[in-house]
Parts: C-alpha cells; sequence; structure tokens
C-alpha cells in the first residue's frame, strides 16, 4: 500500500474504508481454549460428583468442585500471558471479557448466600441460569451462534432442573457444559486455527 | 449540492486504510497494522507519525518481553475527521443529494 492520493477516487477510498473495516472485523481472536478448559472441568466434575453420590463412596463428595480453584488460577496465569501476545483490543472482546468478570463475582456471590442460607439443592438450577447469561451474551458480542445456542440451553435446562431429583441436577449440569461450552469451545477453535492458516 | 472538501491527512491511501482500521477496534499493534495495509515498516511509521501529529492517533511505545512495541488508538478528533472526511466523500458519490 503506498501513500499516493492523486489517483484515489471517492469509490475507491469508500471501498477501502470497507474493505479496513471488514479486516478488522473479522479478526477473530477467540481461540475457545478456556471454554474447553473449564467445560470439560465442569463436566468432569459434575460427572464425579455424581457418582460418587450414587454409589455413596465419600461423605463429602463435593469436594471434586475445590479443582475449580486451581482452574482459577491457571486461568489468571494464562491470560496474563495471553494479554502480552495480543496484537488488537476489539470494543466486543472488551464488553465480552466484563461480561465474563461479572459472571465470575455472581457465581462467588451465589455460592456466600447459599452457604449461609444452606439452600444448596437450589444452587445447581441457579448455576445453571447463571452459565446461560454470559455464554449467550458472548455469542452476541462475539456473533457466533453456537455460543447463543448454548446459553438458551442453559436456561431451558435450568427450567427442567427443578422439576427432577437434586442428584440428577448435576447430569443436567455436565450436559450444559457440553452444549454451551465443550462444542462451541472446538467450533471456535477450528474456526481460529483455519483463520490462522490463511 | 456543494462538493466538500476531502481532508488532505486523511485523503491517502496507506492514512486512510489505518484510519478505517483503528475505528473499528479499541487499539492496535503497529505490526496489526502492517499485516493488514500490507506496507512496508518504514512507510507505514512516517504515515503514522503524520496522523499523530494532526491529533488522529495516540501512539504509545512501551517494552514487552524486552520488545519494543508501538500501540496506537483513535482520537475523539480522529473520529470526527473520519466522520467528515465519511460525509464529505458522500457529496462526490452522490452529488444530488438523493
Amino acid at each position: 500500500m503506498t501513500t499516493k492520493n492523486e489517483n484515489l477516487s471517492p469509490t475507491d477510498s469508500m471501498q477501502l474504508i470497507n474493505s479496513m473495516i471488514n479486516q478488522a472485523k473479522n479478526n477473530f481472536s477467540e481461540n475457545g481454549f478456556l471454554y474447553l478448559v473449564w467445560g470439560w472441568l465442569i463436566f468432569t466434575c459434575s460427572i464425579c460428583h455424581f457418582i460418587f453420590l450414587k454409589l455413596d463412596l465419600f461423605k463429602q463428595p463435593e469436594i471434586v468442585w475445590a479443582s475449580c480453584w486451581l482452574a482459577v488460577i491457571f486461568q489468571i496465569i494464562y491470560l496474563s500471558r495471553q494479554k502480552k501476545k495480543e496484537k488488537v483490543k476489539t470494543y466486543s472482546e472488551n464488553i465480552v471479557n466484563y461480561i465474563w468478570i461479572s459472571f465470575g463475582i455472581c457465581m462467588f456471590i451465589v455460592v456466600i448466600i447459599m452457604s449461609k442460607t444452606n439452600n444448596w439443592p437450589m444452587m445447581n438450577s441457579i448455576i445453571l441460569m447463571l452459565y446461560g447469561t454470559p455464554t449467550f451474551l458472548s455469542g452476541i458480542g462475539m456473533q457466533f451462534k453456537p455460543l447463543v445456542i448454548g446459553g438458551i440451553i442453559c436456561w431451558c435446562l435450568a427450567i427442567l432442573s427443578v422439576f427432577i431429583p437434586p442428584i440428577y441436577v448435576l447430569l443436567l449440569l455436565a450436559a450444559a457444559v457440553l452444549a454451551a461450552w465443550i462444542v462451541p469451545g472446538y467450533l471456535l477453535s477450528t474456526k481460529y486455527k483455519l483463520q490462522n492458516k490463511q | 449540492m456543494e462538493f466538500q472538501e476531502l481532508d488532505p491527512i486523511l485523503h491517502s491511501q496507506l492514512r486512510l486504510a489505518v484510519v478505517s482500521l483503528l475505528i473499528s477496534v479499541r487499539e492496535a499493534e503497529f505490526t496489526f497494522l502492517k499485516e493488514k495495509t500490507n506496507a512496508t515498516a518504514g512507510n507505514l511509521s512516517v504515515q503514522i507519525n503524520k496522523l499523530k501529529d494532526a491529533g488522529y492517533l495516540d501512539v504509545t511505545k512501551q517494552f514487552n518481553n524486552n520488545y519494543p512495541q508501538t500501540i496506537c488508538k483513535i482520537t475523539k478528533k480522529g473520529i470526527e475527521a473520519f466522520e467528515d472526511y465519511v460525509k464529505a466523500l458522500q457529496t462526490y458519490m452522490n452529488p444530488n443529494g438523493q
């Protein structure tokens, strides 16, 4: 590209503006890695918790969820490294980041409320509803339909969860993360790899 | 309808490309702009400085893992200039205002 302007007609200028805006818009920086990390972690924890409860293997089967703290530490380190590699910051990425931060804060508050009110059976239903919101909004922000669908599935499962015995809600949690994070995570990863190949 | 004068700072292929890229993102690194515009580093650097001198861009130089990094961001003045430029272009493309 040059700095010439003699031959730059209004049509050329408009075409150049459109092409550059599209290039910036199509720069997809979400590789889906964290969706997969959290998706598989929650999926495994839900299934393990269900098996431990069903077979009465441990006194405190909910201990499996402590592994989420390790994932939080891993995520902080991973994101601080990724931030250094970023070449461009978009407005939608910024909004999506804040959506997930607010989700993390809501999860923390829910755990405090539930532990204080001792209303644990309700917790998984509320968590299912909370999973849906950032997933749906991220999908809208990134214009990525699988996340939008995943978010809607979480909300449907949250409604379903109040009609089944609490132990089976753990299986709904696994189904929710499969639909909302694992499947979209693999699709995001494929999309990201394809973009970087071009 | 009268033809509006096109801003000479923006009416250049590379500078217009840089501003068009930055209008759609919050901020971008020099390497991103170089990659998208296919310009040479020297030429791009000169044009970015011209946009910076006109007050259209904020340019921050920093170090990341011991490597120099140049981050560009469009200013409010830059956004207004870009909007005026597009409006002026429209008077040329649609002189009857239809």
